[in-house]
C-alpha cells in the first residue's frame, strides 16, 4: 500500500510536469516523417550502393579474395640426404641451421621490449645491434627481416634460454633451414659434387642422385574449422635418401696427396703453370667395378666451388673451350668477367676422369693383344722383327724405339711397348675385329658409371667402314682414338679379371634417412669380353712390363708386391709439338688381381714430357700406400733400400706381412724377363713369328736372329750429365738409357685424327735394336726428323 | 486498488515490438561478432570467444541499465541535462591528463578502476538531453533567428572538443547531426536546413577540389589522403585504402545469400579490427546482399518505432528525446554502411548493437531505456 501510495504521488507530480510541457505538435511530426523519409532514401542508396558493388565487381573480388588467401602456411625444409663413404666416412652433409628474422613489429610492441632485446641480439647472437635498432625505427611495421643467415643451433638455443629468462626479449625467432657442408674440404671433389643454395646438385654424385638425395618439403597449413577456429596441421618435410659410396676416404686422399705432390713439384719448373695440364687417377675394384678412389688434380673446394683460385696455372681456353698453350695468371683471374669466370669454372669442376676424352697411347696395346687372342688372329706363340719403323699405307710409322727392338715374342711386344709389333697384330685380325673388339670393351661408349657428366666418345672412334690400313696401324697402339680414363680402366679391368665387363660405380647403397636400406646396389656384369685363357696371358704380359728386364713400367713397382700393368705416352694434336699424355695402367697384386690403378698425367710441366716415369712413379707411391692398407699381403722380399723408404713412410709395421712367396705365373715370367735378351723363350716361336709376318705384311723375319743378339746400341752413347739420358750423337736427343725411347720424338707423320682422313705413322718405343737396321733407320730418318716427327714411345 | 493498476498496466504502452528488435539486432550483433572476431582472438589471446565475452557482459549490463532508466520518468532527464551537458565536456577534458590510446595512438578513452568509457558516448546522450531540454525550454522562441543559432550552439563546444581534443571527427560529426535533426524536427523550416545542406556540399566538394590537385600529395595529412584514397582505393590499395578495399572485396565477393555464417575470408587477417567498424562487410560476406538487406530492415523498423513513439509521445520533450535517440542511430548506421561502401571517405563510425566496443553498448541501451520511458507514458487510448 504504502508504495502504492508513492506511485499515486509520483503520478501526481508528473502530471503537475506534464501541464507546464509544450506539445509534439503536428508540424514537428509530419516533420519527423519527413526526416525518416530521407533516413530511409539514405537507406535505400545504400541499399542499391551495395547491390552495385555485387554486381559489377563481385566475381572480380572473389577472385581476390581467393587470391590473397595464403591460410598462413609455412613450409618446413627437408634434409638433403647425407654422402659416405664405404667406411661411414661423411663426405657431404646438411646440417641444420637458422636464419634470424626480427619482426619490428612485436619489438615495439611494448616500450620495454627494445632494449633487452636488442642487448640479447648483439650478445647471445653476435648481431650489430645498431644497425637491427635502425632498421626497427626505420622500417615499425616490418615482421620479416633476415637479420642474419646460418645461424648454428647453439645461437638458437641460447636465445631461446635467455628469452625464457627475460620475457621483455620479444620480436625476434628462427627459421630453420639447411647448409650443404662438405668436412672433407676438396677430397673427392669431382665424384661428389656440390649444391647451390636451392638444393640443386651440379657434378658428380650431387647431380646424378640430386632426386635422391632430395627429400619434400613439409608444410604448415592454417585452416578454419567448423567453429572457425584456426586449426594447424603440419605435414612434415620428408628427408632425402643417403647414399653410401664405394669410395675409401683413405684411399682418396692417399691418391689425392701424390697427385698433389706431383703438381707441387712441377709446378712452374719449366714454364708457367700447374705441374700438369691434368692430373687424373682412378683406382677400382677389379671384380666388382667399384670405385675406390677417383681424383684429378687441379681440384677445388666443395665448401667454397666459385672461388678461382685454383684456377690461376690452368691453361687459357679459347673461344671453343680448347685449352692453349698461355696460362692464367692471377692477375687474368682478377679481371674475369662473369662469362669467363663461369667458364673457367665449368672447366675446373669437370671431372677429368670421366668427362675428358683423350687418346690413350700404348695402355690400348694390351687390347690390341688381347682382341687378336680373343679372336684367334694370333695364338701367343709367335715373333715379330722390330726395325723401328713399319711402313704402312704409304706411310713410315715408327716404333718408339728408331733404333729397333728387333725380334720380339707377343710377350716382349708388351714389355717392351713395340709400336711395330703391335701393327703386325692388329694387321693379322684386321679391321673387323679390331673395331668389333674395341666396341666390347666399350670404347668410344659411355660406361654410365652413376656419375653426372660423362662423355660419350664414339666419333672420335673408326668405325669398320671408315678405318683405313694406317688408322688401323696407329689404333693398334693407341692413337688416333680417343677414350675417357673410365672407359679405359673399366675395360682394362675386364682384360684381368677374366673378360667379365663390370658396370663401373660408385654409390653401393642408398639408406633411408633413419638409415634402413632402400637399395642395394650389387656389382653388375654387362658383357663378356674376352676368354679366361686369354685373360691370363694379358696377366702374364702385363707383369712383363713391371718385371721385365726391359719393361717399360719397371718404375711403378711398389716395393714388395708384385704388380701387372702398361705404360703409356701419347702424342697430343697437333703432333709435333712435343706435348704428350703420359699414363699408367695397373694391377696389383699380380697373382690375384684385386684393384686397377690408372693414372694419367696430361702434358706435364717438364722439358721432356714424354717420360712415363711421371705416370708409374705416382702409381708406385700410391700403390705403396694403400696396398697395405687394403690389407694385400706382400710377396716380395724387400731390398734394403726399399726396406729404408718404407721405413720413412712409416710403413715398417707393415713389413711384418711381407714374406716370400712364389706366385703362380711369377717365376715364368721372371724367367722370360730374364731370357729376353738371349731370346731362350722366344727362339721355338720365331719360325712362327716370321711366318705370320710372311704372309701378313713385309715381313723382316730375315734379320731375326740378327736383332734379337744385337747390342742396345744407344747404351753406348754420351750419357748427358745433366739428365742422365743418353744423347744420340747424330741427331743430338735424348735417349731413355733404359729403352732406347727416344724423348720429344713422333710417331705419327702428320697431324692426324680420327676425325681427319689424313693418314698416320708411327715410330717407335722402347727396346734393342738391329744395329744396322737402326742406322739405316736414322739416316732415312734424319730427313723426316726435319719434318715435324718425331719418335715417342 | 490492485484492480485500478492492473487497468492501468493494461492500458499503458509497452512497446514490444521495439523490444524484440533491440533484442534481435544485438543477438545477431553477438553472433556476428563471434563470428568476425574469433580467428584474430585466438590468435591474439588465444581464446576465440574473447571479443565475444567482453561485448556480452556489457550488454547484459546495458540491458540492466535499459529497465532502470526505462523506469526513471523521463522529465528527470529535463533537470539534469545541463549538470549532464557540463559533466560530458569535463570527461572530454580529463582525456587530456588520463587518457588512453586507440589503435592509431589518438587518446580516446578513460579508465575508472577496470572500467574504460569513452567520453565521445557520452557526450552524444548528453548533447541529446541538452538539446531536447533547450529546444523545450525555448519553445516558440526557438524558432527566431537567434533561438535558432542558439540551440544550433549546443553541439558546437562539444563537438570542438571531441574533434580537437581526441581528434575524433566522425563523432564530432554525429554529435552535429543529432542536435540538427533534432532542430529540424522542432522547428517549422525547409529552407534554412535546405541552405544548410547545400553549404555543407560546397564545402565537402572544394575540399575535395583541393585534395585532388594538390601539387604533392604526401604534403596532405591523414584526412587528405582518406579523401584521395577514397576516390580511387585502387592506387593507395597498400596503406590508406586498404581497409577500404578489403572490405569492398568482402561486400563483393558475398554475393546475393553471401558465402555462409562463419565463412568469411576476409576476417581471416586481411580486414583489421573487423569486429569494429568494419563488422557490417563481414555481415555482407558471410550473409550476402540478402543478409544485408534484413539488417538494414531491422534497422528501419526500429526508426520506425522511434517513429511512432515519438509522435504518440505526451510532450515536446519526451518527442525530442526519442528524435534524438533516432538521429543517433540512423546517423551511425548510415555512416557506418557508407564507409564500408566506400560511399563516403573512411571515418571510423561504428555500427549500432553490432559493432564490438563496451562504452557504446551500454549508451546506445540507457538511450533506448529512455524511449521506453517515453513509451510508458503513452496511453493505449492515445495511439
Amino acid at each position: 500500500m504504502k508504495s502504492n501510495g508513492n506511485k499515486e504521488s509520483n503520478e501526481n507530480r508528473e502530471q503537475k510536469l506534464r501541464r507546464g510541457q509544450r506539445r509534439f505538435t503536428i508540424t514537428m511530426q509530419r516533420k519527423l516523417v519527413v526526416l525518416f523519409l530521407f533516413v530511409l532514401i539514405a537507406f535505400v542508396g545504400l541499399g542499391m550502393r551495395i547491390y552495385a558493388i555485387t554486381r559489377d565487381n563481385g566475381e572480380e573480388y572473389k577472385r581476390q579474395v581467393l587470391s590473397q588467401q595464403s591460410y598462413d602456411s609455412e613450409t618446413i625444409p627437408y634434409k638433403r640426404g647425407t654422402i659416405t663413404d664405404a667406411k661411414g666416412t661423411i663426405l657431404a652433409t646438411s646440417t641444420q641451421v637458422f636464419n634470424v628474422i626480427i619482426d619490428a613489429k612485436a619489438m615495439l610492441e611494448k616500450e620495454d621490449y627494445l632494449a633487452p632485446t636488442l642487448a640479447a641480439i648483439s650478445s647471445v647472437l653476435d648481431l650489430d645491434s645498431d644497425e637491427i635498432r635502425d632498421y626497427v625505427n626505420d622500417h615499425p611495421d616490418s615482421q620479416y627481416y633476415i637479420a642474419a643467415k646460418n645461424s648454428p643451433y647453439e645461437q638458437k638455443n641460447a636465445f631461446d634460454e635467455a628469452q625464457s629468462e627475460d620475457g621483455n626479449i620479444q620480436g625476434v625467432w628462427f627459421e630453420a633451414a639447411y647448409i650443404r657442408s662438405y668436412p672433407n674440404g676438396t677430397l673427392a671433389s669431382d665424384v661428389i659434387g656440390f649444391t647451390n643454395g636451392s638444393n640443386s646438385g651440379s657434378f658428380g654424385l650431387e647431380e646424378y642422385y640430386n632426386d635422391t638425395l632430395n627429400g619434400k618439403t613439409g608444410r604448415v597449413y592454417g585452416y578454419l574449422d567448423d567453429m572457425s577456429n584456426l586449426e594447424r596441421t603440419t605435414i612434415d618435410a620428408t628427408n632425402g635418401n643417403n647414399l653410401v659410396t664405394t669410395i675409401d676416404a683413405n684411399v682418396q686422399s692417399i691418391v689425392e696427396k701424390y697427385l698433389k705432390k706431383f703438381n707441387d713439384e712441377h709446378e712452374n719448373k719449366v714454364r708457367e703453370g700447374k705441374g700438369a695440364r691434368n692430373i687424373g687417377a682412378i683406382v677400382m675394384e677389379v671384380d666388382t667395378g667399384n670405385i675406390l678412389a677417383m681424383a684429378s688434380y687441379p681440384n677445388f673446394d666443395l665448401n667454397d666451388p666459385q672461388n678461382t683460385e685454383p684456377l690461376i696455372g690452368m691453361n687459357k681456353l679459347d673461344e671453343t673451350d680448347s685449352p692453349t698453350d698461355e696460362v692464367l695468371t692471377a692477375e687474368d683471374v682478377e679481371a674475369f668477367t662473369d662469362e669467363e669466370k663461369s667458364r673457367y669454372l665449368n672447366a675446373l669442376w669437370n671431372n677429368f676422369c670421366i668427362a675428358t676424352p683423350f687418346e690413350p697411347g700404348s695402355t690400348a696395346k694390351p687390347f690390341t693383344v688381347a682382341s687378336a687372342l680373343d679372336a684367334g688372329a694370333i695364338t701367343g706363340n709367335e715373333t715379330y722383327l722390330c726395325e723401328g719403323y713399319l711402313e704402312v699405307g704409304g706411310h713410315q710409322i715408327y716404333c718408339h724405339n728408331r733404333y729397333g727392338d728387333g725380334l720380339l715374342t707377343v710377350g716382349e711386344t708388351i714389355e717392351r711397348s713395340c709400336n711395330v709389333g703391335l701393327m703386325y697384330i692388329a694387321m693379322a685380325q684386321g679391321i673387323d675385329t679390331f673395331t668389333e673388339y674395341q666396341s666390347r670393351f666399350n670404347f668410344g661408349l659411355r660406361t654410365n658409371i652413376d656419375l653426372a657428366g660423362e662423355a660419350r666418345t664414339a666419333e672420335l672412334l673408326y668405325s669398320a667402314d671408315t678405318m683405313q690400313a694406317a688408322d688401323l696401324a696407329t689404333n693398334s697402339f693407341g692413337q688416333n682414338f680417343n677414350v675417357t680414363m673410365i672407359q679405359m680402366i673399366t675395360g682394362f679391368c675386364s682384360l684381368i679379371n677374366g673378360g667379365n665387363y663390370y658396370e663401373p660405380h660408385v654409390v653401393s647403397k642408398i639408406t633411408s634417412p633413419s638409415g634402413a636400406t632402400v637399395e642395394n646396389i650389387e656389382p653388375r656384369v654387362l658383357k663378356k669380353t674376352v676368354s679366361e685363357s686369354v685373360s691370363e696371358k694379358i696377366r702374364e704380359y702385363c707383369l712383363q712390363v713391371v718385371t721385365g728386364e726391359n719393361g717399360t713400367g719397371k718404375t711403378a713397382r711398389p716395393a714388395g708386391y708384385l704388380i701387372g700393368g702398361k705404360t703409356g705416352t701419347a702424342e697430343t694434336l697437333p703432333r709435333g709439338n712435343g706435348e704428350y699424355i703420359v699414363s699408367f695402367i695397373g694391377y696389383a697384386p699380380a697373382d690375384d688381381p684385386q684393384i686397377a690403378i690408372y693414372v694419367v698425367v696430361d702434358r706435364a710441366n717438364e722439358e721432356a714430357q714424354d717420360d712415363a716415369k711421371y705416370a708409374t712413379g705416382i702409381v708406385r707411391n700410391i700403390l705403396t700406400e694403400i696396398l697395405p692398407y687394403l690389407n694385400i699381403y706382400m710377396t716380395e722380399e724387400l731390398s734394403e733400400e726399399e726396406r729404408a723408404e718404407l721405413e720413412e713412410l712409416q710403413l715398417s709395421d707393415t713389413l711384418a706381412l711381407g714374406r716370400d712367396a712364389d706366385v703362380s705365373g711369377n717365376s715364368a715370367s721372371g724367367t722370360t724377363g730374364e731370357g729376353a735378351g738371349e731370346g731362350v723363350s722366344g727362339e721355338g716361336e720365331s719360325g712362327e713369328g716370321s711366318q705370320t709376318g710372311a704372309s701378313g705384311q713385309e715381313g723382316a723375319s730375315e734379320n731375326a736372329s740378327t736383332a734379337a743378339t744385337a747390342n742396345e746400341i744407344w747404351k753406348t752413347f754420351e750419357t748427358d750429365p745433366e739428365t742422365g739420358y743418353k744423347v744420340d750423337p747424330n741427331t743430338g736427343a735424348l735417349v731413355d738409357p733404359d729403352t732406347g725411347y727416344v724423348f720429344g720424338g713422333s710417331v705419327l707423320d702428320e697431324s692426324s685424327s680420327p676425325g681427319s682422313a689424313a693418314g698416320s705413322t708411327a715410330s717407335g718405343e722402347s727396346g734393342e735394336s738391329a744395329g744396322a737396321a737402326s742406322s739405316a733407320e736414322i739416316s732415312g730418318e734424319g730427313t723426316a726428323a726435319a719434318s715435324p716427327e718425331e719418335a715417342q714411345e | 486498488m490492485a484492480k485500478k493498476r492492473a487497468k492501468d498496466n493494461s492500458t499503458r504502452f509497452r512497446d514490444y515490438s521495439l523490444l524484440f528488435i533491440i533484442l534481435f539486432l544485438l543477438a545477431f550483433g553477438l553472433v556476428m561478432l563471434y563470428s568476425t572476431s574469433s580467428y584474430e582472438a585466438a590468435l591474439e589471446f588465444g581464446s576465440s570467444a574473447y571479443y565475444l565475452r567482453r561485448q556480452l557482459i556489457f550488454t547484459v549490463i546495458g540491458l540492466g541499465i535499459m529497465g532502470l532508466v526505462s523506469r526513471i520518468p523521463y522529465h528527470f532527464w529535463q533537470r539534469v541535462a545541463v549538470p549532464a551537458y557540463v559533466a560530458a565536456m569535463i570527461l572530454i577534458l580529463m582525456i587530456i591528463p588520463f587518457g588512453t590510446g586507440g589503435a592509431d595512438g589518438a587518446k580516446r578513452w578513460i579508465y575508472f578502476g577496470p572500467i574504460s568509457v569513452q567520453p565521445a558516448e557520452i557526450a552524444k546522450v548528453a548533447t541529446i538531453l541538452m538539446t531536447a531540454a533547450l529546444i523545450n525550454r525555448l519553445g516558440k522562441r526557438g524558432h527566431t533567428g537567434r533561438g535558432f543559432a542558439l540551440i544550433l550552439a549546443v553541439p558546437v563546444p562539444i563537438a570542438l572538443m571531441l574533434w580537437r581534443i581526441t581528434t575524433n571527427l566522425s563523432s564530432a560529426i554525429i554529435v552535429v547531426l543529432i542536435v540538427v535533426g533534432m532542430l529540424f524536427v522542432a522547428c517549422p523550416y525547409y529552407k534554412r536546413f535546405f541552405l544548410m545542406g547545400g553549404a555543407v556540399l560546397a564545402v565537402g566538394a572544394l575540399a575535395i577540389y583541393v585534395v585532388t590537385n594538390a601539387a604533392d600529395s604526401s604534403t596532405l595529412d591523414f584526412r587528405g589522403r582518406r579523401i584521395l584514397a577514397w576516390l580511387d582505393p585502387e592506387a593507395y590499395a597498400g596503406d590508406t585504402a586498404f581497409q577500404t578495399l578489403q572490405a569492398l572485396y568482402a561486400i563483393g565477393s558475398g554475393g546475393l545469400f553471401g558465402k555462409g555464417l562463419g565463412q568469411s575470408m576476409q576476417k581471416l587477417g586481411y580486414i583489421p579490427e573487423a569486429q569494429n567498424d568494419m563488422i557490417f562487410s563481414i555481415v555482407c560476406e558471410e550473409l550476402g546482399l540478402f543478409g544485408a538487406v534484413c539488417i538494414i530492415l531491422m534497422f528501419i523498423l526500429l526508426l520506425w518505432r522511434f517513429l511512432v513513439i515519438a509522435n504518440n509521445a505526451e510532450d515536446l520533450f519526451g518527442a525530442l528525446l526519442v528524435v534524438g535517440v533516432m538521429m543517433h542511430i540512423a546517423v551511425q548506421v548510415i555512416l557506418n554502411i557508407a564507409v564500408v561502401t566506400n560511399t563516403i571517405p573512411n571515418t571510423g563510425v561504428t555500427l549500432p548493437f553490432i559493432s564490438y566496443g563496451g562504452s557504446a553498448v551500454v549508451v546506445l541501451l540507457g538511450e533506448i531505456g529512455i524511449v521506453l520511458s517515453v513509451a510508458r507514458t503513452i496511453r493505449l487510448g492515445e495511439l
